[in-house]
């Protein structure tokens, strides 16, 4: 793939960046229990953003048309475009962080079906009513930024991920489904995530009752993870500039109970979410950004650092075909001091919280959150007891974790966030 | 072969690949895209963009199972071609076949009245100017963000039963969010609409624009609506939403094929609600954001009336279901480009009119609730969550106090026997946004119906 535009269209820009990205993946479906489809995808395409007179103008193309094309495109509607100061990164060396494995998608694909085959049976072992769907997608590809200022990049990498979901619907309709997943750089064993899974449900299969009210509420790292999104839209320098963060003005005070420390973290080894530098050639580094408590840094591209007039994170995140906006790579929770079974042990009565659906429809904005919870459990005297079903949670996210919540010290990985359990004491419950 | 190649050089060699390879069935796809983007938020230029992609994949049926391979570069669709042959004898047949159907041969296009390709992008630029100015116009709105997309795709497919389609097709629209903050409340309200055709899609949008405004300073003080358990009156918008993604995607076959509890839940003669609820699924309708000529396997569609009558009477299928269930195709296997394999979605999804007046509804419904257009909605197949855009407390008759933060759960099949009452008032709605599934999103689609009367509706929230 070819980076370098033509000179003549690069005299027209006070600055230029191209990015190109390929790669090349295998997705494999089990549906029902059974191989159900095998794919090769194929994807490539570059990008080129300029500055003219200071306005910024974009363009990219997937086809063979080709750079040069696209270039005059950007150049031809820059007039239009946002006044942006900043300047791109020269040259320079990233940090060193593991994330190629290799060409993952030309290694044998046979003990990649026996071993996913392996995974299924061992699920229908225990429940030979369940219906197990399994994805898995491996492959690698590579990332370049080349740009006027004289930073060249080029990095390789590679993906393995998995994602299981076992569903059993009950003669009176009554649906459950447990998802688990499990992602790396490198080849990944799926024994750990079909150990939760199993776990969940065997746990499931009793529904309780339990009246609304105020009550416990521990979420699982999953769970977690995925109220996690709300906290980290707040945190980007996007948000804060356009005054719809609730943090905005608040950076280096504390809005967060001290137990909750968050990070940002792109030189995690073996994640796919990592890089050593991101989509506009900023050298990658990890940072808190909340550190016991206190808003320490924004997540921020070139373009959001420059308005807010903070350092970049390095967080400009982009494919071929849009402009970097400021994204986390992996998000890292400190976990605590005790373990689970501990957070289990306070509580008398209380929900356990896996899966919910329709979470992040509420004004999430404010932190606020309702949802329905999808896959919860009902904890008694410290004890799981059974499933709870068609009821809600609600509050307020930001109002949580400044109170008293507590953290697991173990952390499972979902997706970016590496998360603990946590307990939230008091949460407002429907049912 | 390049994108240089004319429609027709580019369709015949794609018959002559997949009419070499040895195997039950194969199709082709391939598309050429050009967009161009315009992101405006508050005083900013948030992004500009326009831009060409070209892609495309080659699926075959053999021996049971179905292999699949897509590509950006043209120049490789024969050697995918045969990797992908090989790979496929890997699979051992776990399915028994496929519809077969009649070929057809085809050019399709969509009429716009002003061509978004000749539409200079100083005047695209300027209206949008103009309608971000109408979003940030109330004082107390925050940020907006006002967005227009066009996209121009041509795309051809053909397949081993002789099949051999192109269609030219234009899709535009615009979305305006406007957020509104007073002290710590944040509100946001968004509205967008879309479809296929021109520029004028685009053009006349400025109520659209003030109302998106207007509403979210409106909803800045409303209070939350308080938890409980409530009657429901449903406007046209949200019982659209909601027969979209709490019944349609039950009606999708390839989630009730295999399952035995599932073909039960969902059988054909099942009685799921009362004499007046009929829910149609119908992607021929011209002029609507879920239309397609033919849909991804070659199949053109029609309506699909899943419930006749307060009765289960058809599935949405693909190739592949239809001949597993035995039943009709209806052509709603979709790919969300030439480059991802085509699934069972839906197109147009609706509740059809039925006999009640939006005032009788409101005189029955007491005490309750009426709740109005849709933040978002997501369902587990069983169970529904949905965010009303907002909520007024029915008094007396008519819709009074404002609620904001409406979130409204519950069980599929139950909700469906609770419909009391049916309006005949049936609206569509399509905006920029879609449906996902599968990580194939956003995906154009339309839903609606009529105002509905739901009795005993759980409303999350603190309780009242």
């Amino acid at each position: 793939m070819i980076l370098k535009p033509p000179a003549s269209l690069c005299k027209k820009c006070r600055w230029y960046d191209v990015i190109g990205t390929a790669g090349r993946s295998i997705p494999v479906f089990f549906r029902n229990n059974r191989l159900y489809s095998i794919a090769e995808k194929e994807t490539s395409g570059v990008g080129v953003r300029v500055n003219v007179d200071g306005k910024v103008g974009f363009s990219y193309t997937g086809g063979d048309k080709g750079l040069e094309t696209a270039m005059m495109r950007a150049i031809e509607i820059a007039p239009f475009g946002e006044y942006e100061e900043y300047s791109l990164p020269s040259a320079s060396d990233p940090p060193a962080v593991e994330l190629d494995a290799g060409r993952l998608e030309e290694t044998d694909i046979a003990p990649v079906l026996s071993a996913a085959k392996e995974m299924i049976a061992r699920i229908l072992d225990a429940f030979p009513e369940a219906q197990v769907d399994m994805g898995i997608s491996y492959g690698s590809g590579e990332r370049r930024i080349q740009n006027s200022e004289g930073f060249e990049g080029i990095y390789r990498h590679s993906s393995f991920g998995a994602g299981i979901t076992a569903t059993i619907v009950a003669p009176d309709g009554v649906r459950l489904s447990v998802s688990e997943g499990v992602s790396s750089c490198g080849p990944v064993s799926y024994d750990a995530a079909v150990e939760r899974l199993l776990w969940k449900l065997e746990r499931a299969c009793d529904v309780r009752r339990l009246a609304g009210g105020v009550l416990p509420v521990i979420c699982t790292p999953k769970a977690f993870a995925s109220l996690l999104g709300i906290v980290a839209s707040g945190l980007s320098a996007r948000s804060v500039f356009k005054g719809i963060s609730p943090f905005a003005g608040k950076l280096g005070q504390r809005v967060f109970n001290e137990s909750f420390t968050l990070m940002d973290d792109p030189l995690a080894d073996g994640s796919v979410y990592s890089y050593p530098f991101d989509d506009e050639g900023v050298p990658a580094r990890t940072k808190n950004i909340i550190d016991r408590g206190i808003v320490t840094e924004w997540i921020s591209s070139l373009k959001y650092a420059a308005r807010l007039g903070v350092r970049p994170s390095g967080n400009g995140s982009r494919g071929h075909s849009s402009l970097p906006e400021p994204s986390f790579s992996n998000i890292v929770v400190d976990g605590g001091d005790d373990d689970s079974n501990s957070l289990f042990a306070t509580v008398r009565s209380g929900v356990l919280v896996d899966q919910f659906i329709g979470l992040g429809q509420s004004n999430t904005l404010t932190g606020e959150f309702k949802a329905n919870l999808d896959l919860a459990y009902v904890i008694e005297n410290g004890e799981i007891t059974g499933r709870v079903k068609d009821c809600m949670l609600s509050g307020n996210l930001f109002e949580l974790l400044a109170a008293d919540s507590v953290f697991s010290s173990e952390r499972i990985r979902y997706g970016a966030a590496l998360a603990p359990f946590v307990l939230f004491p008091a949460v407002h419950f429907t049912s | 072969m390049t994108i240089n190649a004319s429609p027709r050089e580019l369709l015949l060699h794609l018959q002559s690949v997949i009419g070499s390879l040895s195997c039950d069935y194969a199709e082709a796809r391939v598309a050429l895209n050009e967009s161009t983007g315009i992101a405006l938020s508050g005083e900013e230029v948030d992004s500009i963009s326009s831009g060409d992609s070209c892609g495309g994949s080659i699926r075959i049926f053999n021996r049971g199972a179905w292999s699949f391979a897509s590509f950006n570069d043209l120049s490789e669709i024969p050697s995918r071609a045969g990797a992908l042959l090989r790979r496929s004898a890997m699979l051992a047949g776990t399915a028994p076949g496929i519809f077969r159907s009649k070929p057809v041969v085809a050019h399709f296009a969509t009429r716009p009245a002003r061509a978004c390709g000749i539409v200079s992008f100083d005047e695209k630029f300027d209206l949008m100017r103009r309608y971000n100015g109408i979003l940030k116009r109330p004082s107390l709105v925050q940020t907006t963000r006002s967005m227009y997309r066009d996209s121009r795709t041509f795309k051809l497919y053909c397949n081993t039963e002789g099949t051999a389609v192109s269609y030219e097709r234009s899709f535009c629209g615009v979305s305006f969010t406007a957020i509104a903050k007073d002290g710590s409340l944040i509100q946001p309200f968004s509205e967008s609409a879309a479809g296929f055709g021109g520029f004028e899609l685009a053009q006349g949008r400025e109520e659209m624009a003030e109302r998106a405004a207007g509403m979210a300073v409106d909803l800045l003080h409303a209070e939350p609506a308080p938890g409980g358990t409530y009657d429901v009156v449903i406007d046209p918008h949200l019982a659209g939403v909601f027969i979209h993604e709490a019944f349609g995607h039950l009606s999708e076959a390839d989630f009730i094929y295999e399952n035995d509890r599932m073909k039960e839940l969902m059988a054909n003669g099942r009685r799921v609600g009362g004499e007046s609820l009929c829910i149609i699924d119908d992607g021929s309708i011209e002029g609507l954001t879920g239309y397609i000529p033919i849909d991804d396997e070659g199949i053109v569609p029609g309506p699909a009336h899943l419930v006749k009558n307060g009765v289960l009477s058809a599935h949405l299928h693909s190739r592949e279901t239809a001949y597993r269930m035995d039943e009709a195709p209806t052509g709603n296997a979709r790919a969300i480009s030439a480059t991802s394999q085509p699934i069972v979605r839906m197109t147009n999804t609706y509740i059809e009119n039925g006999p009640d007046s939006l005032e009788a509804m409101l005189d029955e419904a007491q005490g309750g609730l009426y709740v109005a257009d849709a933040l978002g909605g997501q369902t587990n197949l069983e169970m529904f969550t949905f965010s009303a855009g907002y909520g007024r407390e029915i008094k007396n008759g008519r819709p009074g106090k404002l609620y904001r933060d409406v979130m409204l759960s519950g069980n599929t099949f139950q909700t469906l026997a609770d419909i009391a009452m049916i309006g005949n008032d049936r609206a569509m709605f399509g905006g920029l946004g879609g449906c996902g599934k599968k990580g194939q999103s956003p995906l154009p689609v339309s839903f609606g119906g009529p105002h509905l009367l739901v009795k005993n509706v759980l409303i999350g929230g603190r309780n009242r």
